[in-house]
């Protein structure tokens, strides 16, 4: 479903990665901070632009050319929640349905059921400038999920919020991952919320390479390189 | 702590009074305030003209100024630079540098000036000229202020939007612009005051119709001081509470 291969030039060195990934498959992108995670993510979401290579989506073309955002069938969820502060949080859940869509008693339905799982409904008429950063990012993946996307790419979505609420968000994206069937890259500096995430397989990336990809107990029995091991000993 | 605070806030005081205080000349004794009908008419009249023929420049000065200030903010340093810069020249030029400048070139001696004045519009003294000189007093200030407010909207609100699905057209629409708008308020603002107060470009290129400022000049060397009081009053009466209550919503909205 995922096909990719791209190079993308940093200041102090260059990201290369490669990656197929098949429906309803999910990966972890692993590393110590500033290894280019966040910008392979960047590069397929579409928010910065490879310099060379190419993005394949189910047959559609991400790059090259660059697919305009408002194309792409990308859900992206990042450290920020990135909610628009002028609306509510009702508006924000329903951003991303068309005006000709906003009766369809599938998006109706499928709206209840994402404001009730994540517990919504207590938030629900208010501004979203005024809601907790728990309840923010409960809202941002809500407001990725209304559309379904084929792709969803987090960037550390879980940073800064309490093991609770962590290990909530987990289970609802695992949840929704299996039903909806959507695939899924994360990244995240804590080895044990993407092995929860993506039980599959994980990828490791220092220096903007990819050292190491397969299954987590492959990299813990073989960590391919010493900072590896050494971030694989926190667990 | 506390008397410290005080001296500030005396300190404070003084200033904003000092600052406020060539208002209290509305209560100077300057005789009978006259308002008769040779007064009257003409003062009223550049009311009219002045409130009615800025609202045209203004809504001239957002309907170009916004797309503009819309494409310099997506451009990089370099080329942003460039249209500031340019933008900037007309703000800094001297009014009365800025109309006898506007007069030649939109007048029989410039090349658009006589291809207006063969399509028959009139570029000096005419309703046309007066807003035309607010246009180009008030944008730069409008586009630059324009700029900044939609610098100050997060750009990951905006990739987010169109990763929901937005055309590039209604993310503008739909995020940056109500986010944006206070900021964009408070720079029509500015542009009003300084274009319905314009007074040394409008006199050389729009003598007639008259403008408030025009008006008050000329009310000045006719009758004198008793004369201006009263379309004094009405000046800022009509000019200041829109930008002033702009402003005051933009700060409150800051330090909410």
């Amino acid at each position: 479903m995922l096909n990719a291969e791209f190079a993308k030039r940093r200041r102090d060195f260059t990201v290369r990665f490669s990656l197929q990934l098949g429906a309803a498959q999910s990966v972890g992108l692993f590393g110590a901070s500033g290894t280019g995670k966040s910008t392979v993510l960047a590069c397929i979401a579409g928010v910065e632009q490879p310099d060379n290579g190419h993005i394949d989506l189910g047959g559609l073309r991400l790059f090259p050319p660059s697919l305009p955002l408002y194309q792409r069938p990308v859900g992206y969820l990042t450290q920020e929640p990135s909610l628009f502060p002028h609306l509510s949080v009702r508006e924000n859940v329903r951003f991303g349905v068309p005006k000709r869509e906003a009766s369809n008693p599938e998006y109706v339905s499928w709206i209840a059921t994402l404001k009730e799982r994540l517990k919504l409904a207590p938030v629900w008429n208010a501004p979203a400038a005024r809601i907790s950063g728990g309840q923010a990012r409960r809202v941002a993946l809500a407001r990725m999920l209304v559309r379904k996307p084929p792709l969803v790419l987090l960037d550390e979505p879980f940073a800064g919020l309490d093991r609770q609420l962590v290990r909530e968000l987990i289970d609802d994206l695992i949840f929704w991952s299996k039903s909806v069937g959507f695939s899924m890259i994360a990244v995240d500096h804590q080895p044990e919320v993407l092995m929860r995430l993506c039980p599959e397989s994980a990828m490791v990336l220092e220096q903007g390479q990819v050292v190491q990809r397969g299954a987590w107990s492959k990299l813990s029995s073989a960590p391919a390189t010493p900072l590896l091991r050494s971030l694989l000993a926190q667990l | 702590m506390a008397i410290r605070r005080w001296i500030a806030r005396l300190g404070a005081a003084a200033f904003a009074l000092a600052l406020l205080y060539p208002l209290s000349a509305l209560f100077a004794h300057v005789g009978a305030w006259q308002w008769g009908t040779q007064v009257r008419g003409p003062a009223l009249s550049s009311v009219r003209v002045s409130l009615l023929l800025t609202t045209v420049a203004m809504l001239i000065v957002v309907s170009f100024g916004t797309p503009m200030a819309a494409y310099i903010a997506q451009c990089k340093a370099k080329e942003r630079l460039l249209w500031q810069a340019a933008l900037l020249i007309p703000i800094l030029v001297p009014p009365l540098a800025l109309g006898i400048l506007f007069t030649l070139a939109f007048g029989p001696y410039g090349g658009v000036g006589r291809l207006l004045n063969h399509w028959g519009v009139a570029m000096t003294n005419s309703a046309t000229a007066f807003v035309a000189t607010q246009v180009y007093v008030g944008m730069g200030y409008y586009v630059l202020g324009a700029v900044a407010a939609l610098d100050a909207v997060p750009p990951m609100l905006q990739k987010q939007a169109a990763l929901l699905g937005l055309t590039p057209i209604r993310v503008f629409f739909r995020v940056t612009l109500p986010l944006a708008r206070l900021g964009l308020a408070v720079s029509l603002s500015i542009a009003w005051v300084r274009a319905i107060g314009e007074f040394g470009a409008v006199v050389v290129t729009a003598y007639y119709p008259s403008g408030m400022p025009v008006q008050l000049w000329v009310d000045l060397q006719s009758f004198g001081l008793p004369a201006v009081m009263p379309l004094l009053v009405i000046f800022l009466a009509v000019a200041l509470p829109l930008p002033w209550l702009a402003h005051v919503l933009a700060q409150r909205r800051s330090n909410a």
